[in-house]
């Protein structure tokens, strides 16, 4: 395990870089993750994504399905994939807070 | 003499067939990457486990897929292969290449990576085992450079493949080579941007002997074939008679439909009984050839077990034309992975898909009319599903 | 940025003229000799094609290696076969003799033609895969060290397929091959409930079980296993690194024939199960490759020419073939789950 400085805050991190205990998920962690991900600037688009990823999990115990996040974001792929150069999974999943999305590659 | 570390694995290094445990060496001589993975290795080989952890999520700028994260589980003790990914290259259709794109392959992973390979991975891409999350950006911006792309990973189009086809092959009905670099052309975004439920293969054999195994490895099978009759050189057949060759039992006798006949000086064909099963061709290349109105059958739903159970493609479309620009196989397999998308669960192939909604409620999803090549029998159960619009209705 | 979604480098540019020129007008092939492959055009032209096996697992090294050889015989082309050979495209006649003679003096093994043991399609197995159950390169490397003398000629009654996959995910062509060695695990997985509840997508791990083993655990905020329905896939542990379920203790292999995936007088066939179990003894798991070549010369003393596995088991019916092979038929034989039904007899046609 590793961790990344959150304002001074060590937050442990999976080799992925994501969250080891998704409980202490806040806004600097967001901003932090955000840097790490080629995130330039977090816009209202990107906590669109970010809440609605986050309401989602809480809601249904699972991430969606990337065409949900799209249909209901309103958002296509290419404009996430702007928003988040390294994808849905690895980006705003990892942003968000949620469990490393998993399964055969 | 120093005591090997590794007893277990020298082992591997006797015997006539060519050694990989040789091959990691090689690599482990000048990479501490590769020395890791062979200590590693035998770590495993005593312990009779592996010792990679679970999942593993990188990747490069801009793409969702084509890099595997693995992360070693034992990172004390073998450091240099506490990051060590792979990274899928998208091959050359056919497998083909010249000594200089290998080279500046080779290049390009010894500067960036562990010096190992596969060549190739089940699915078709060129494998190259191991390097650090730093490395992968600098490494596919040069493959980038270069002209390799990356292949698929996760839950879209993967990486499609095929046979050798008319660059090698007399039975080739159709072109699979230049099919495969097409279909991967235009469906780019869904193979560097995984969006679907899960992954989807295409794979293609230019005949029925299905040398790419796209029938069993693939949810969409496109299989080489004609629809007019076999040519037969009756001259050529007889020469292979006069030769020796067991015309009855090899040929005749082996015809699933018996459609062949051989009388002594010629053989008799019954053309539509013939299932374009390929063995007499097989059997005497030189004096039977395949049809000259060529297309493919498209089979749909193959995977390994799980999670439903294995399966072997199912039988879509008993015939098509499959000619450059391809529109209409593209515009069917845009249908297919446009309801794929829209009606799988997460992690569901599209062949467990078809099992769970019926094939008829398939069919008429993507648009496609039943035809009875799709099916070994009719059902056997009386258990309709009749529409309303198909009854009277009362009042 | 990096140039993206460009796709594969065009085949045009990697293929021989000889193929360029023949493209789509080849009349017929033969095998002169195992190994090597003679083409023959409606144009007249020639190519010789002499296949090597590799190792799968390959260095940068040995690529430059066979790219020498292609360099000094074949005008800088070569290709893979979709099992991992490796195929010297020789264009010019005078060539292919020394370049089998250079083949032989550094040891490759060219063959793989025809009615051969080809090349084992195999997955990462210990070397780099994280649910594996058995090696995959170690297991190919220690049968083809006995059944090499099946690459290098052509006696078989036809070609043998042989496949190795670490898990029942069966990357590789397992489900339909000759010969199939799978590995499997044996115990159920092991829950570590803490990780379960903080990083795994419980509705997914549920869902991932084939037979509704899984329920969810709310006191825990975790799931648990139902033993008795439990068949060891590891497909739990796929979606959820917390349900660990390699057993080094009680892993191993099993292995499957008859498969087939060529349409060629039969019908694409499915490998039925031959032994259940057999334990990982590394480094060359002498078990395995003892039943492997079991099965092979069975096979190739009682199959009629032409007659892949399948086929021969199918004339012969299965209840021959355990009494020829002398393999023990169990409970574990009988399929239970989805299809089951259709693999039971139903007509009084049999033999005894």
């Amino acid at each position: 395990m590793s961790s990344i400085d959150v304002k001074g805050q060590q937050i442990e991190v999976d080799e992925d870089g994501f969250l080891v205990d998704p409980d202490v998920w806040n806004q600097d962690i967001v901003e932090a993750f955000a840097k790490l991900e080629d995130v330039t600037e977090l816009t209202e688009d990107h906590w669109k994504v970010i809440n609605y990823l986050r309401d989602y999990y809480k809601q249904f115990g699972i991430a969606p399905m990337i065409r949900k996040l799209c249909k209901d974001t309103g958002f296509s792929l290419k404009q996430i994939y702007d928003m988040f150069p390294s994808g849905p999974a690895k980006g705003a999943c990892k942003l968000a807070g949620l469990p490393k999305p998993t399964g055969c590659v | 003499m120093a005591q090997s570390k590794t007893p277990l694995l020298d082992d591997l290094e006797k015997g006539a067939w060519p050694s990989f445990v040789t091959e990691m060496k090689k690599a482990a001589a000048k990479k501490a990457n590769s020395q890791d993975l062979v200590d590693q290795l035998e770590l495993s080989y005593k312990d009779k486990t592996g010792y990679w952890k679970h999942g593993g999520i990188v990747g490069v700028k801009g793409y969702g897929g084509g890099v595997i994260g693995r992360y070693s589980a034992k990172p004390e003790e073998f450091p240099n292969v506490k990051e060590f990914h792979t990274v899928r290259v998208n091959m050359v259709p056919g497998f083909f290449y010249t000594t200089e794109a290998l080279r500046s392959l080779c290049e390009t992973w010894d500067k960036f990576g562990s010096g190992l390979t596969n060549m190739h991975g089940s699915t078709g891409d060129v494998i190259l085992l191991g390097t650090t999350t730093e490395n992968l950006q600098p490494c596919f911006d040069e493959l980038s450079e270069k002209g390799w792309d990356l292949g698929g990973s996760g839950g879209g189009l993967r990486t499609p493949s095929g046979c050798v086809g008319m660059a090698r092959c007399e039975f080739a009905c159709m072109d699979s080579m230049d099919f495969i670099q097409e279909v991967t052309r235009h469906f780019q975004n869904e193979i560097h941007r995984p969006a679907w439920p899960y992954k989807f293969k295409i794979k293609c054999s230019a005949c029925a002997n299905d040398c790419a195994a796209a029938t069993a490895r693939s949810d969409f099978a496109v299989i080489g074939t004609w629809r007019d009759t076999l040519k037969i050189d009756q001259k050529a057949v007889n020469e292979y008679v006069k030769g020796g060759f067991d015309i009855q039992q090899l040929v005749v006798g082996k015809c699933p439909t018996k459609a062949l006949e051989y009388t002594g000086t010629e053989l008799k064909f019954d053309a539509e009984n013939c299932v374009r099963c390929m063995n007499c061709i097989d059997m005497m290349p030189k004096a039977i050839k395949p049809g000259k109105d060529r297309g493919a059958a498209i089979l749909i739903g193959g995977k390994a077990p799980v999670v439903k159970s294995a399966f072997i493609g199912w039988v879509l479309v008993p015939f098509m034309k499959v000619d450059a620009p391809y529109t209409e196989i593209f515009d069917l397999i845009s249908r297919i992975t446009e309801y794929f998308d829209e009606h799988a669960k997460a992690r569901e192939r599209i062949g467990e898909l078809i099992y769970r909604v019926g094939m008829g409620n398939f069919l008429k999803g993507i648009g496609l009319t039943p035809q009875p090549q799709m099916v070994s029998a009719p059902r056997a159960n009386p258990y309709i599903f009749w529409q309303d619009e198909e009854v009277v209705k009362h009042g | 940025m990096a140039k993206t979604d460009f796709g594969p480098p065009d085949y045009r540019t990697m293929i021989p003229p000889v193929i360029a020129n023949n493209y789509g007008k080849w009349s017929y092939h033969e095998i002169p000799q195992p190994g090597v492959l003679k083409h023959v055009s409606e144009t007249g032209d020639v190519l010789y094609s002499v296949r090597i096996a590799s190792a799968r697992l390959i260095s940068t090294d040995w690529i430059k290696e066979i790219c020498d050889i292609a360099e000094k015989y074949c005008g800088g082309y070569l290709r893979f076969t979709t099992r991992h050979n490796v195929e010297f495209l020789v264009s010019d006649e005078k060539q292919l003799q020394p370049l089998l003679a250079d083949l032989k003096g550094r040891g490759y093994l060219v063959g793989g033609t025809g009615n051969a043991i080809s090349n084992v399609v195999h997955t990462q197995g210990w070397i780099h895969c994280h649910t594996p159950a058995t090696d995959a390169s170690g297991l190919v490397k220690a049968m083809m060290d006995e059944l090499h003398g099946y690459f290098t000629t052509m006696k078989l009654p036809a070609r043998v397929r042989l496949a190795v996959a670490c898990c029942v995910n069966m990357c590789g062509a397992c489900h339909c091959s000759d010969i199939a060695i799978v590995g499997i695990h044996r115990t159920i997985p092991r829950i570590n409930h803490e990780g379960v509840a903080k990083a795994c997508e419980i509705p997914s791990v549920i869902a991932a079980c084939p037979t509704g083993a899984i329920r969810p655990n709310p006191k825990l905020k975790s799931v648990e296993v139902i033993k008795e329905k439990c068949m060891f896939c590891g497909n739990c542990y796929t979606m959820c690194p917390s349900m660990e379920i390699a057993d080094p203790v009680n892993d191993g292999v099993s292995i499957w024939v008859g498969g087939k995936v060529s349409n060629a007088r039969t019908a694409p066939k499915f490998s039925r199960l031959a032994i259940p179990f057999l334990p990982n003894n590394p480094p060359r798991w002498p078990e395995v490759t003892d039943a492997v070549k079991h099965l092979v010369e069975v096979y190739a003393k009682n199959a009629r020419a032409g007659e892949r596995m399948g086929e021969w088991i199918d004339r012969i019916g299965w209840e021959r073939f355990f009494k020829l092979t002398d393999i023990p038929f169990t409970e574990k034989h009988i399929d239970d789950f989805t299809f089951a039904p259709t693999t039971f007899r139903s007509t009084s046609q049999f033999r005894l």
